[in-house]
Protein backbone atom coordinates (compact mmCIF):
# COMPACT_ATOMS: atom_id res chain seq x y z
CA UNK A 1 0.00 0.00 0.00
CA UNK A 2 2.78 2.43 1.09
CA UNK A 3 4.30 1.50 -2.50
CA UNK A 4 0.88 2.18 -4.30
CA UNK A 5 1.31 5.63 -2.66
CA UNK A 6 4.36 6.40 -3.60
CA UNK A 7 3.53 6.26 -7.16
CA UNK A 8 4.38 2.69 -7.63
CA UNK A 9 1.93 -0.02 -9.65
CA UNK A 10 0.82 -2.42 -7.43
CA UNK A 11 2.17 -5.76 -8.11
CA UNK A 12 5.64 -4.02 -8.70
CA UNK A 13 6.45 -6.11 -5.19
CA UNK A 14 5.78 -9.64 -6.68
CA UNK A 15 7.43 -9.36 -10.17
CA UNK A 16 10.35 -8.10 -8.22
CA UNK A 17 10.95 -11.04 -6.25
CA UNK A 18 9.96 -13.44 -9.15
CA UNK A 19 12.81 -10.87 -11.50
CA UNK A 20 15.48 -11.34 -8.82
CA UNK A 21 14.57 -15.37 -8.65
CA UNK A 22 15.00 -15.61 -12.37
CA UNK A 23 18.76 -13.62 -11.95
CA UNK A 24 19.71 -16.04 -9.42
CA UNK A 25 19.31 -18.96 -11.40
CA UNK A 26 20.40 -17.92 -14.11
CA UNK A 27 23.45 -16.62 -12.79
CA UNK A 28 24.14 -19.80 -11.17
CA UNK A 29 22.95 -21.93 -14.23
CA UNK A 30 25.77 -19.54 -16.30
CA UNK A 31 28.49 -20.16 -13.39
CA UNK A 32 27.68 -24.11 -13.07
CA UNK A 33 28.33 -24.17 -17.42
CA UNK A 34 32.28 -24.42 -17.51
CA UNK A 35 32.45 -27.15 -14.71
CA UNK A 36 29.39 -29.35 -16.21
CA UNK A 37 30.87 -28.65 -20.05
CA UNK A 38 34.65 -28.48 -19.64
CA UNK A 39 34.92 -28.16 -23.75
CA UNK A 40 37.29 -24.93 -24.13
CA UNK A 41 35.29 -24.25 -27.37
CA UNK A 42 31.93 -24.16 -25.52
CA UNK A 43 33.17 -21.92 -22.82
CA UNK A 44 34.56 -19.53 -24.97
CA UNK A 45 31.21 -19.42 -26.80
CA UNK A 46 29.37 -18.58 -24.20
CA UNK A 47 32.13 -16.13 -22.86
CA UNK A 48 31.29 -14.46 -26.39
CA UNK A 49 27.79 -14.45 -25.27
CA UNK A 50 28.01 -12.70 -22.17
CA UNK A 51 30.42 -10.01 -23.81
CA UNK A 52 28.51 -8.95 -26.52
CA UNK A 53 24.75 -9.10 -24.04
CA UNK A 54 26.74 -6.85 -22.50
CA UNK A 55 27.80 -4.38 -24.91
CA UNK A 56 24.27 -5.06 -26.43
CA UNK A 57 23.04 -4.15 -22.65
CA UNK A 58 24.65 -0.87 -23.08
CA UNK A 59 23.32 -0.19 -26.20
CA UNK A 60 19.67 -0.55 -25.38
CA UNK A 61 20.64 2.22 -22.39
CA UNK A 62 20.66 4.68 -25.35
CA UNK A 63 17.80 2.60 -27.82
CA UNK A 64 15.58 1.28 -25.36
CA UNK A 65 15.85 4.40 -22.72
CA UNK A 66 16.89 7.22 -24.27
CA UNK A 67 15.32 6.77 -27.63
CA UNK A 68 18.77 7.24 -29.43
CA UNK A 69 20.22 5.24 -32.35
CA UNK A 70 23.92 4.25 -32.46
CA UNK A 71 24.58 2.19 -35.48
CA UNK A 72 27.89 1.92 -34.18
CA UNK A 73 28.40 1.07 -30.54
CA UNK A 74 30.78 -1.70 -31.23
CA UNK A 75 33.19 1.15 -32.01
CA UNK A 76 33.45 1.68 -27.95
CA UNK A 77 34.13 -2.08 -27.19
CA UNK A 78 36.88 -1.58 -29.75
CA UNK A 79 38.21 1.76 -28.30
CA UNK A 80 38.01 -0.14 -25.19
CA UNK A 81 39.94 -3.68 -26.30
CA UNK A 82 42.57 -1.11 -27.87
CA UNK A 83 43.20 0.72 -25.03
CA UNK A 84 43.14 -2.10 -22.34
CA UNK A 85 44.98 -4.53 -24.98
CA UNK A 86 48.28 -1.39 -25.55
CA UNK A 87 48.03 -0.64 -21.53
CA UNK A 88 49.06 -4.32 -20.74
CA UNK A 89 51.77 -4.48 -23.77
CA UNK A 90 53.40 -1.39 -23.74
CA UNK A 91 53.00 0.18 -19.58
CA UNK A 92 52.02 -2.92 -17.64
CA UNK A 93 51.74 -6.53 -18.30
CA UNK A 94 50.20 -7.61 -15.08
CA UNK A 95 48.01 -5.14 -13.67
CA UNK A 96 44.60 -6.43 -14.84
CA UNK A 97 42.43 -3.85 -12.94
CA UNK A 98 44.40 -1.22 -13.96
CA UNK A 99 43.90 -1.38 -17.28
CA UNK A 100 40.60 -2.10 -17.22
CA UNK A 101 40.31 1.43 -15.29
CA UNK A 102 42.42 3.15 -17.98
CA UNK A 103 40.09 1.48 -20.53
CA UNK A 104 36.90 2.80 -18.80
CA UNK A 105 38.72 5.90 -18.36
CA UNK A 106 39.92 6.28 -21.95
CA UNK A 107 37.03 5.73 -23.62
CA UNK A 108 35.21 8.72 -21.88
CA UNK A 109 37.57 10.89 -22.41
CA UNK A 110 36.96 10.48 -26.06
CA UNK A 111 32.83 9.66 -25.82
CA UNK A 112 32.43 12.99 -24.27
CA UNK A 113 33.60 14.78 -26.86
CA UNK A 114 31.65 13.04 -29.67
CA UNK A 115 28.95 12.92 -27.38
CA UNK A 116 29.27 16.65 -27.25
CA UNK A 117 28.63 16.88 -31.06
CA UNK A 118 26.06 14.24 -31.02
CA UNK A 119 23.41 15.83 -28.80
CA UNK A 120 23.14 18.47 -30.47
CA UNK A 121 20.92 16.43 -32.88
CA UNK A 122 18.63 13.89 -32.51
CA UNK A 123 16.93 10.77 -34.73
CA UNK A 124 18.14 10.28 -37.75
CA UNK A 125 20.82 12.62 -37.66
CA UNK A 126 22.00 11.43 -34.56
CA UNK A 127 22.34 8.23 -35.81
CA UNK A 128 24.32 9.13 -39.31
CA UNK A 129 27.11 11.27 -36.89
CA UNK A 130 27.78 7.61 -34.61
CA UNK A 131 28.05 6.06 -38.10
CA UNK A 132 30.35 8.98 -39.29
CA UNK A 133 32.45 8.76 -35.96
CA UNK A 134 32.38 4.99 -35.49
CA UNK A 135 33.87 5.18 -39.30
CA UNK A 136 36.56 7.50 -38.83
CA UNK A 137 37.79 5.40 -35.61
CA UNK A 138 37.88 2.37 -37.40
CA UNK A 139 39.89 4.00 -39.82
CA UNK A 140 42.33 5.12 -37.60
CA UNK A 141 42.71 1.62 -35.92
CA UNK A 142 43.01 0.27 -39.44
CA UNK A 143 45.81 2.32 -40.69
CA UNK A 144 47.91 3.54 -37.72
CA UNK A 145 50.27 0.35 -37.63
CA UNK A 146 52.79 1.15 -35.12
CA UNK A 147 50.39 1.74 -32.43
CA UNK A 148 47.36 -0.81 -33.46
CA UNK A 149 49.00 -3.46 -35.69
CA UNK A 150 46.75 -1.66 -38.39
CA UNK A 151 45.03 -4.59 -40.33
CA UNK A 152 46.96 -7.42 -38.65
CA UNK A 153 45.29 -6.54 -35.49
CA UNK A 154 46.29 -5.80 -32.22
CA UNK A 155 48.48 -9.44 -31.72
CA UNK A 156 50.23 -10.48 -28.20
CA UNK A 157 48.48 -8.67 -25.72
CA UNK A 158 49.93 -10.84 -22.44
CA UNK A 159 47.17 -13.03 -20.10
CA UNK A 160 47.71 -11.12 -16.39
CA UNK A 161 46.72 -12.95 -13.76
CA UNK A 162 42.87 -12.22 -12.22
CA UNK A 163 43.97 -11.11 -8.69
CA UNK A 164 40.75 -9.60 -5.98
CA UNK A 165 42.15 -8.54 -2.50
CA UNK A 166 45.79 -9.82 -2.85
CA UNK A 167 44.61 -13.27 -3.80
CA UNK A 168 45.39 -14.98 -7.25
CA UNK A 169 42.06 -16.30 -8.70
CA UNK A 170 43.89 -17.66 -12.17
CA UNK A 171 45.30 -16.53 -14.77
CA UNK A 172 42.88 -14.62 -17.34
CA UNK A 173 44.00 -17.05 -20.36
CA UNK A 174 42.88 -19.87 -18.94
CA UNK A 175 39.02 -19.58 -20.72
CA UNK A 176 37.20 -20.76 -16.94
CA UNK A 177 39.32 -18.10 -15.29
CA UNK A 178 38.24 -15.38 -17.60
CA UNK A 179 34.43 -16.98 -18.04
CA UNK A 180 33.37 -16.33 -14.74
CA UNK A 181 35.16 -12.97 -14.91
CA UNK A 182 33.14 -12.00 -17.19
CA UNK A 183 30.04 -13.37 -15.93
CA UNK A 184 30.44 -11.53 -12.56
CA UNK A 185 31.00 -8.43 -14.28
CA UNK A 186 27.87 -8.93 -16.77
CA UNK A 187 26.49 -9.30 -13.45
CA UNK A 188 27.30 -6.54 -11.63
CA UNK A 189 26.84 -4.32 -14.91
CA UNK A 190 23.35 -5.84 -14.87
CA UNK A 191 22.14 -5.04 -12.08
CA UNK A 192 23.69 -1.51 -11.41
CA UNK A 193 22.34 -0.68 -14.71
CA UNK A 194 18.88 -1.25 -13.83
CA UNK A 195 19.21 0.44 -10.93
CA UNK A 196 20.51 3.69 -12.52
CA UNK A 197 17.57 3.00 -15.12
CA UNK A 198 15.28 2.85 -12.57
CA UNK A 199 16.30 5.91 -10.62
CA UNK A 200 15.20 9.26 -10.79
CA UNK A 201 17.94 9.72 -13.57
CA UNK A 202 16.58 6.72 -15.23
CA UNK A 203 13.06 8.49 -15.47
CA UNK A 204 14.66 11.64 -16.89
CA UNK A 205 15.97 9.55 -19.70
CA UNK A 206 12.95 7.90 -20.08
CA UNK A 207 10.86 11.03 -20.85
CA UNK A 208 13.99 12.55 -23.48
CA UNK A 209 13.21 9.09 -25.21
CA UNK A 210 9.41 9.66 -24.90
CA UNK A 211 9.30 13.29 -26.19
CA UNK A 212 11.95 15.74 -26.44
CA UNK A 213 10.24 18.61 -26.78
CA UNK A 214 8.03 18.00 -23.65
CA UNK A 215 10.93 17.09 -21.72
CA UNK A 216 12.64 20.24 -22.25
CA UNK A 217 9.65 22.07 -21.33
CA UNK A 218 9.03 20.28 -18.12
CA UNK A 219 12.75 21.73 -17.48
CA UNK A 220 14.62 19.23 -18.51
CA UNK A 221 18.42 19.80 -19.86
CA UNK A 222 17.56 17.54 -22.79
CA UNK A 223 21.41 17.86 -24.29
CA UNK A 224 22.96 17.44 -20.97
CA UNK A 225 20.95 14.42 -19.74
CA UNK A 226 21.26 12.79 -23.56
CA UNK A 227 25.47 13.40 -22.72
CA UNK A 228 25.00 11.39 -19.87
CA UNK A 229 23.24 8.87 -21.29
CA UNK A 230 25.23 8.53 -24.11
CA UNK A 231 28.72 8.38 -21.96
CA UNK A 232 27.27 5.89 -19.50
CA UNK A 233 26.93 3.95 -22.68
CA UNK A 234 29.78 4.12 -23.95
CA UNK A 235 31.59 3.26 -20.57
CA UNK A 236 29.48 -0.33 -20.42
CA UNK A 237 30.40 -0.68 -24.32
CA UNK A 238 34.68 0.00 -22.58
CA UNK A 239 33.83 -3.10 -20.23
CA UNK A 240 32.84 -5.32 -22.16
CA UNK A 241 35.91 -4.26 -25.04
CA UNK A 242 38.43 -4.93 -21.41
CA UNK A 243 36.72 -8.33 -21.18
CA UNK A 244 36.97 -8.80 -24.51
CA UNK A 245 40.82 -8.59 -25.37
CA UNK A 246 41.64 -10.30 -21.60
CA UNK A 247 39.76 -13.16 -22.95
CA UNK A 248 40.52 -12.81 -26.44
CA UNK A 249 44.08 -11.92 -26.34
CA UNK A 250 43.96 -10.73 -29.88
CA UNK A 251 41.80 -7.99 -31.41
CA UNK A 252 41.11 -6.70 -35.06
CA UNK A 253 39.94 -3.57 -36.30
CA UNK A 254 36.81 -5.44 -38.34
CA UNK A 255 35.26 -5.76 -34.99
CA UNK A 256 35.39 -2.12 -35.35
CA UNK A 257 33.45 -1.61 -38.55
CA UNK A 258 29.71 -0.85 -39.19
CA UNK A 259 28.88 -4.18 -40.15
CA UNK A 260 29.62 -5.62 -36.52
CA UNK A 261 27.96 -2.32 -35.52
CA UNK A 262 24.85 -3.69 -37.53
CA UNK A 263 24.96 -7.31 -35.64
CA UNK A 264 24.66 -5.24 -32.11
CA UNK A 265 21.82 -3.29 -33.51
CA UNK A 266 20.38 -7.04 -34.38
CA UNK A 267 21.50 -8.48 -31.23
CA UNK A 268 18.77 -5.74 -29.21
CA UNK A 269 16.42 -5.78 -31.60
CA UNK A 270 16.22 -9.81 -31.49
CA UNK A 271 16.03 -9.40 -27.30
CA UNK A 272 14.11 -6.73 -27.14
CA UNK A 273 14.96 -3.28 -26.31
CA UNK A 274 13.86 -1.27 -23.41
CA UNK A 275 14.26 -4.58 -20.97
CA UNK A 276 18.17 -4.32 -20.57
CA UNK A 277 18.00 -8.13 -19.82
CA UNK A 278 16.52 -9.05 -24.01
CA UNK A 279 19.40 -7.71 -25.21
CA UNK A 280 22.02 -10.06 -23.28
CA UNK A 281 19.73 -12.83 -24.37
CA UNK A 282 19.28 -11.25 -28.00
CA UNK A 283 23.38 -11.26 -27.92
CA UNK A 284 23.14 -15.30 -27.18
CA UNK A 285 20.48 -16.12 -29.77
CA UNK A 286 22.23 -14.07 -32.40
CA UNK A 287 26.07 -15.34 -31.53
CA UNK A 288 24.37 -19.39 -31.48
CA UNK A 289 22.81 -18.56 -34.65
CA UNK A 290 26.28 -17.52 -36.15
CA UNK A 291 27.93 -20.14 -34.47
CA UNK A 292 25.97 -22.98 -36.11
CA UNK A 293 24.64 -21.75 -38.99
CA UNK A 294 28.32 -20.50 -39.77
CA UNK A 295 29.52 -24.93 -39.20
CA UNK A 296 27.08 -25.71 -42.51
CA UNK A 297 27.45 -22.92 -45.25
CA UNK A 298 30.11 -20.04 -45.45
CA UNK A 299 26.96 -17.96 -46.48
CA UNK A 300 25.88 -17.67 -43.13
CA UNK A 301 25.35 -14.19 -43.09
CA UNK A 302 22.67 -14.84 -45.62
CA UNK A 303 20.56 -17.00 -43.42
CA UNK A 304 21.06 -14.91 -40.07
CA UNK A 305 19.28 -12.13 -42.14
CA UNK A 306 16.67 -14.52 -42.81
CA UNK A 307 15.79 -15.35 -39.71
CA UNK A 308 15.96 -11.77 -38.06
CA UNK A 309 13.46 -10.79 -41.01
CA UNK A 310 11.21 -13.29 -39.86
CA UNK A 311 11.82 -12.68 -36.28
CA UNK A 312 11.27 -8.90 -37.05
CA UNK A 313 7.72 -9.97 -38.81
CA UNK A 314 6.33 -12.01 -36.13
CA UNK A 315 8.11 -11.03 -33.06
CA UNK A 316 8.36 -7.21 -33.12
CA UNK A 317 9.23 -6.47 -29.46
CA UNK A 318 12.15 -9.55 -29.54
CA UNK A 319 12.50 -12.32 -27.85
CA UNK A 320 10.79 -10.59 -25.02
CA UNK A 321 7.92 -10.32 -26.66
CA UNK A 322 7.28 -14.17 -27.04
CA UNK A 323 4.55 -13.81 -24.04
CA UNK A 324 2.69 -12.04 -26.79
CA UNK A 325 2.10 -14.66 -28.93
CA UNK A 326 0.22 -16.62 -26.07
CA UNK A 327 -1.66 -13.69 -25.24
CA UNK A 328 -2.99 -12.76 -28.73
CA UNK A 329 -3.43 -16.76 -28.93
CA UNK A 330 -5.81 -16.50 -25.94
CA UNK A 331 -7.35 -12.45 -27.37
CA UNK A 332 -8.42 -14.38 -29.99
CA UNK A 333 -10.39 -17.82 -28.59
CA UNK A 334 -12.06 -15.10 -26.19
CA UNK A 335 -13.52 -12.82 -29.45
CA UNK A 336 -14.53 -15.95 -30.83
CA UNK A 337 -16.38 -17.32 -27.17
CA UNK A 338 -17.98 -13.82 -27.22
CA UNK B 1 -4.51 48.39 -12.47
CA UNK B 2 -2.36 47.85 -9.51
CA UNK B 3 -1.25 44.81 -10.61
CA UNK B 4 2.45 44.59 -11.34
CA UNK B 5 3.42 42.68 -14.87
CA UNK B 6 5.38 40.11 -14.41
CA UNK B 7 6.30 39.49 -18.06
CA UNK B 8 6.17 41.91 -21.04
CA UNK B 9 7.68 41.95 -24.45
CA UNK B 10 8.96 44.83 -26.16
CA UNK B 11 9.07 45.37 -30.18
CA UNK B 12 9.03 41.59 -30.30
CA UNK B 13 9.65 40.60 -34.04
CA UNK B 14 9.56 37.03 -35.61
CA UNK B 15 9.74 36.32 -39.32
CA UNK B 16 9.99 33.28 -41.55
CA UNK B 17 11.83 34.37 -44.40
CA UNK B 18 9.26 37.41 -45.65
CA UNK B 19 6.65 36.88 -43.41
CA UNK B 20 6.41 38.67 -40.52
CA UNK B 21 4.33 36.45 -37.98
CA UNK B 22 5.29 38.21 -34.81
CA UNK B 23 5.28 41.60 -36.02
CA UNK B 24 6.54 44.50 -33.25
CA UNK B 25 4.46 43.24 -30.74
CA UNK B 26 4.28 45.05 -27.18
CA UNK B 27 2.57 42.53 -24.57
CA UNK B 28 2.25 43.04 -20.87
CA UNK B 29 0.97 40.08 -18.64
CA UNK B 30 0.10 41.09 -15.44
CA UNK B 31 0.00 39.69 -12.12
CA UNK B 32 -2.67 37.29 -11.43
CA UNK B 33 -4.83 38.17 -14.51
CA UNK B 34 -5.94 35.99 -17.21
CA UNK B 35 -5.05 37.45 -20.58
CA UNK B 36 -6.20 36.22 -23.16
CA UNK B 37 -4.78 36.36 -26.77
CA UNK B 38 -7.50 36.33 -29.92
CA UNK B 39 -7.43 36.86 -33.67
CA UNK B 40 -8.06 35.49 -36.81
CA UNK B 41 -6.37 32.24 -37.95
CA UNK B 42 -2.78 33.05 -39.44
CA UNK B 43 -2.80 36.03 -36.77
CA UNK B 44 0.89 34.98 -35.19
CA UNK B 45 -0.72 33.83 -32.06
CA UNK B 46 0.76 30.91 -31.63
CA UNK B 47 3.86 31.98 -32.73
CA UNK B 48 3.70 34.62 -30.20
CA UNK B 49 3.49 32.27 -27.74
CA UNK B 50 6.12 29.94 -29.32
CA UNK B 51 8.72 32.85 -29.20
CA UNK B 52 8.19 34.17 -25.46
CA UNK B 53 8.00 30.31 -24.01
CA UNK B 54 11.31 29.58 -26.22
CA UNK B 55 9.87 27.59 -28.84
CA UNK B 56 11.24 29.75 -30.81
CA UNK B 57 13.74 32.34 -31.21
CA UNK B 58 13.25 36.28 -31.81
CA UNK B 59 14.33 37.85 -34.40
CA UNK B 60 14.49 40.76 -32.83
CA UNK B 61 12.85 42.60 -30.34
CA UNK B 62 13.14 41.61 -26.40
CA UNK B 63 11.22 39.64 -23.39
CA UNK B 64 11.89 40.69 -19.74
CA UNK B 65 10.51 38.57 -17.08
CA UNK B 66 10.31 40.21 -13.93
CA UNK B 67 12.52 43.12 -15.33
CA UNK B 68 15.13 40.43 -16.28
CA UNK B 69 15.52 40.08 -19.55
CA UNK B 70 15.08 36.28 -20.71
CA UNK B 71 14.97 36.66 -24.61
CA UNK B 72 16.43 33.42 -26.41
CA UNK B 73 16.87 31.18 -22.88
CA UNK B 74 16.45 27.74 -23.98
CA UNK B 75 13.32 26.34 -23.02
CA UNK B 76 14.20 24.04 -20.20
CA UNK B 77 15.55 27.26 -18.27
CA UNK B 78 12.22 29.43 -18.64
CA UNK B 79 10.38 26.45 -17.12
CA UNK B 80 12.85 26.83 -13.82
CA UNK B 81 12.42 30.06 -13.80
CA UNK B 82 8.25 29.26 -13.58
CA UNK B 83 7.27 30.35 -17.49
CA UNK B 84 5.18 27.23 -18.18
CA UNK B 85 3.24 25.83 -21.14
CA UNK B 86 0.83 23.04 -22.93
CA UNK B 87 0.89 23.02 -26.54
CA UNK B 88 -2.02 23.28 -29.58
CA UNK B 89 -1.04 19.69 -30.20
CA UNK B 90 -1.41 17.39 -26.97
CA UNK B 91 2.51 17.02 -26.00
CA UNK B 92 2.86 14.37 -23.50
CA UNK B 93 4.59 11.53 -22.33
CA UNK B 94 2.71 8.67 -24.41
CA UNK B 95 4.24 5.71 -23.39
CA UNK B 96 4.34 6.67 -19.54
CA UNK B 97 1.33 6.51 -17.22
CA UNK B 98 -0.11 9.60 -16.10
CA UNK B 99 1.35 9.35 -12.48
CA UNK B 100 4.58 8.80 -14.14
CA UNK B 101 4.34 12.55 -16.25
CA UNK B 102 3.32 14.65 -13.85
CA UNK B 103 5.90 13.00 -11.32
CA UNK B 104 8.64 13.46 -13.98
CA UNK B 105 7.68 17.29 -14.26
CA UNK B 106 7.86 16.93 -10.33
CA UNK B 107 11.22 15.73 -10.06
CA UNK B 108 12.47 18.47 -12.40
CA UNK B 109 10.81 20.91 -10.40
CA UNK B 110 12.03 19.55 -6.70
CA UNK B 111 15.74 17.91 -7.79
CA UNK B 112 16.92 14.74 -7.47
CA UNK B 113 17.29 13.81 -10.83
CA UNK B 114 21.13 13.03 -10.20
CA UNK B 115 20.29 10.04 -7.46
CA UNK B 116 21.13 7.49 -9.70
CA UNK B 117 20.92 4.92 -7.27
CA UNK B 118 17.40 5.13 -5.41
CA UNK B 119 14.34 4.17 -6.79
CA UNK B 120 12.33 6.78 -8.58
CA UNK B 121 9.52 6.30 -6.02
CA UNK B 122 11.71 7.06 -3.46
CA UNK B 123 11.31 10.99 -3.32
CA UNK B 124 8.48 11.57 -0.79
CA UNK B 125 8.08 15.24 -1.56
CA UNK B 126 7.97 15.09 -5.38
CA UNK B 127 5.04 11.63 -4.83
CA UNK B 128 2.66 13.75 -2.28
CA UNK B 129 2.90 16.73 -4.73
CA UNK B 130 2.13 14.74 -7.64
CA UNK B 131 -0.94 13.35 -6.22
CA UNK B 132 -1.96 16.49 -5.17
CA UNK B 133 -2.35 17.53 -8.42
CA UNK B 134 -3.64 14.48 -10.03
CA UNK B 135 -6.40 14.68 -7.15
CA UNK B 136 -6.86 18.41 -7.40
CA UNK B 137 -7.83 17.90 -12.06
CA UNK B 138 -9.71 15.03 -11.44
CA UNK B 139 -7.12 12.02 -12.87
CA UNK B 140 -6.42 10.33 -9.31
CA UNK B 141 -8.05 7.69 -10.46
CA UNK B 142 -6.30 6.75 -13.61
CA UNK B 143 -2.94 7.28 -12.21
CA UNK B 144 -1.47 4.43 -13.47
CA UNK B 145 -2.70 3.85 -16.89
CA UNK B 146 -0.91 4.55 -19.86
CA UNK B 147 -1.65 7.75 -20.46
CA UNK B 148 -1.90 6.95 -24.55
CA UNK B 149 -5.11 4.92 -23.08
CA UNK B 150 -6.82 8.46 -21.79
CA UNK B 151 -9.41 10.03 -23.52
CA UNK B 152 -8.48 13.14 -25.94
CA UNK B 153 -10.23 15.89 -22.89
CA UNK B 154 -7.69 13.75 -19.97
CA UNK B 155 -5.11 13.98 -21.99
CA UNK B 156 -5.54 18.10 -22.36
CA UNK B 157 -6.11 17.67 -18.40
CA UNK B 158 -2.98 15.86 -18.24
CA UNK B 159 -0.66 18.48 -20.28
CA UNK B 160 -2.35 21.48 -17.91
CA UNK B 161 -1.06 19.02 -14.44
CA UNK B 162 2.07 18.42 -16.04
CA UNK B 163 2.66 22.91 -16.58
CA UNK B 164 1.22 22.97 -12.91
CA UNK B 165 3.61 20.48 -11.62
CA UNK B 166 6.21 22.72 -12.93
CA UNK B 167 4.68 25.07 -10.23
CA UNK B 168 4.92 28.12 -13.02
CA UNK B 169 4.23 32.08 -12.32
CA UNK B 170 2.96 31.95 -15.77
CA UNK B 171 1.25 29.77 -17.72
CA UNK B 172 0.83 29.75 -21.30
CA UNK B 173 -2.13 27.66 -22.65
CA UNK B 174 -2.45 26.92 -26.33
CA UNK B 175 -6.01 26.27 -26.98
CA UNK B 176 -6.45 24.17 -24.11
CA UNK B 177 -10.07 23.58 -25.07
CA UNK B 178 -9.68 22.19 -28.46
CA UNK B 179 -11.40 19.57 -29.44
CA UNK B 180 -13.32 18.58 -25.77
CA UNK B 181 -16.87 18.48 -25.36
CA UNK B 182 -18.89 21.27 -23.80
CA UNK B 183 -19.00 19.66 -20.47
CA UNK B 184 -15.06 19.31 -20.35
CA UNK B 185 -14.53 22.59 -21.96
CA UNK B 186 -17.10 24.29 -18.89
CA UNK B 187 -14.84 22.30 -16.38
CA UNK B 188 -11.52 23.19 -17.83
CA UNK B 189 -12.43 26.87 -18.11
CA UNK B 190 -13.42 27.13 -14.57
CA UNK B 191 -10.18 25.11 -13.43
CA UNK B 192 -7.90 28.10 -15.73
CA UNK B 193 -9.99 31.02 -13.91
CA UNK B 194 -9.56 29.68 -10.53
CA UNK B 195 -5.78 29.04 -11.44
CA UNK B 196 -5.14 33.30 -11.41
CA UNK B 197 -5.61 33.40 -7.65
CA UNK B 198 -2.29 32.71 -7.29
CA UNK B 199 -0.87 33.09 -11.11
CA UNK B 200 -0.93 34.73 -14.19
CA UNK B 201 -2.14 32.71 -17.21
CA UNK B 202 -2.33 33.38 -20.67
CA UNK B 203 -4.66 31.87 -22.75
CA UNK B 204 -5.09 31.33 -26.86
CA UNK B 205 -8.38 30.20 -27.46
CA UNK B 206 -10.66 30.22 -30.53
CA UNK B 207 -13.85 29.43 -27.76
CA UNK B 208 -15.54 32.96 -27.44
CA UNK B 209 -18.05 32.05 -25.10
CA UNK B 210 -14.69 30.74 -22.73
CA UNK B 211 -12.64 33.61 -23.91
CA UNK B 212 -15.60 36.42 -23.01
CA UNK B 213 -16.23 34.72 -19.82
CA UNK B 214 -13.22 34.34 -18.33
CA UNK B 215 -10.71 36.95 -19.29
CA UNK B 216 -9.91 39.47 -17.34
CA UNK B 217 -8.10 41.60 -20.41
CA UNK B 218 -8.00 40.52 -23.84
CA UNK B 219 -5.68 41.20 -27.00
CA UNK B 220 -6.57 40.97 -30.41
CA UNK B 221 -3.79 40.36 -32.72
CA UNK B 222 -4.17 40.39 -36.76
CA UNK B 223 -1.52 39.60 -39.17
CA UNK B 224 1.20 39.95 -36.38
CA UNK B 225 0.28 43.20 -34.73
CA UNK B 226 -1.73 43.92 -31.67
CA UNK B 227 -4.82 45.94 -32.99
CA UNK B 228 -6.71 46.10 -29.23
CA UNK B 229 -6.33 45.34 -26.22
CA UNK B 230 -8.97 45.71 -23.12
CA UNK B 231 -11.68 43.94 -21.40
CA UNK B 232 -14.19 41.48 -22.74
CA UNK B 233 -16.82 44.41 -23.70
CA UNK B 234 -14.35 46.57 -25.11
CA UNK B 235 -13.30 44.05 -27.18
CA UNK B 236 -16.65 43.04 -28.49
CA UNK B 237 -17.41 46.40 -29.46
CA UNK B 238 -14.29 47.63 -31.11
CA UNK B 239 -15.16 48.31 -34.58
CA UNK B 240 -11.25 47.14 -35.82
CA UNK B 241 -12.17 43.86 -34.46
CA UNK B 242 -14.52 43.20 -36.04
CA UNK B 243 -13.19 43.93 -39.38
CA UNK B 244 -10.31 42.02 -38.60
CA UNK B 245 -12.08 38.69 -37.89
CA UNK B 246 -15.12 39.34 -41.09
CA UNK B 247 -11.77 39.66 -43.45
CA UNK B 248 -11.90 43.01 -44.10
CA UNK B 249 -8.94 45.55 -43.82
Amino acid sequence: MVEEMNGAPMNKTGGFIIRLLALVVVAACLALFPFVITNRFYISLVNEMMIYGLLAMSLDVLLGYTGLLSFMHNAYLGIGAYIVGIFLIHVSPSSMWLALLVGVVGTTLIAVPVGWVQVRTGGLAFALLTLAFGMMFFTVVWKWYDLTGGDDGLMGVPHPDVQLGGWVLGNSGDPTVIYLMTLAILLICLVVTWRIIHSPFGSVLEAIRENEERASFVGINVRKYKLLGWVFACMLASISGGLYILYRGYIGPTTMHAFAGAAVLMMVLLGGMGTLWGPIVGAGIFILMQDYISTMTEHWELFVGLIVILLVLFLPRGFVGLGDLSRFKTGLFRFRKE
Amino acid sequence: MAQSVILHTEELHRHFGGVLATNAVNIEFKENRLKSIIGPNGAGKTTLINVITGRLPASSGAILFQGRNITDQPAHRLTRLGICRTFQITSIFMGLTVFENVRISKQMKRGGSFRVFSKKSSLKKVNAETWEILERLDLKDKAHVPSSNLAHGDQRLLEVAMALASEPKILFLDEPTAGMSPAETEHIAQLIKSLTEKISVALVEHDMDVVMSISDEISVLHQGTIIAEGPPEAIQSNQKVKEAYLGGA
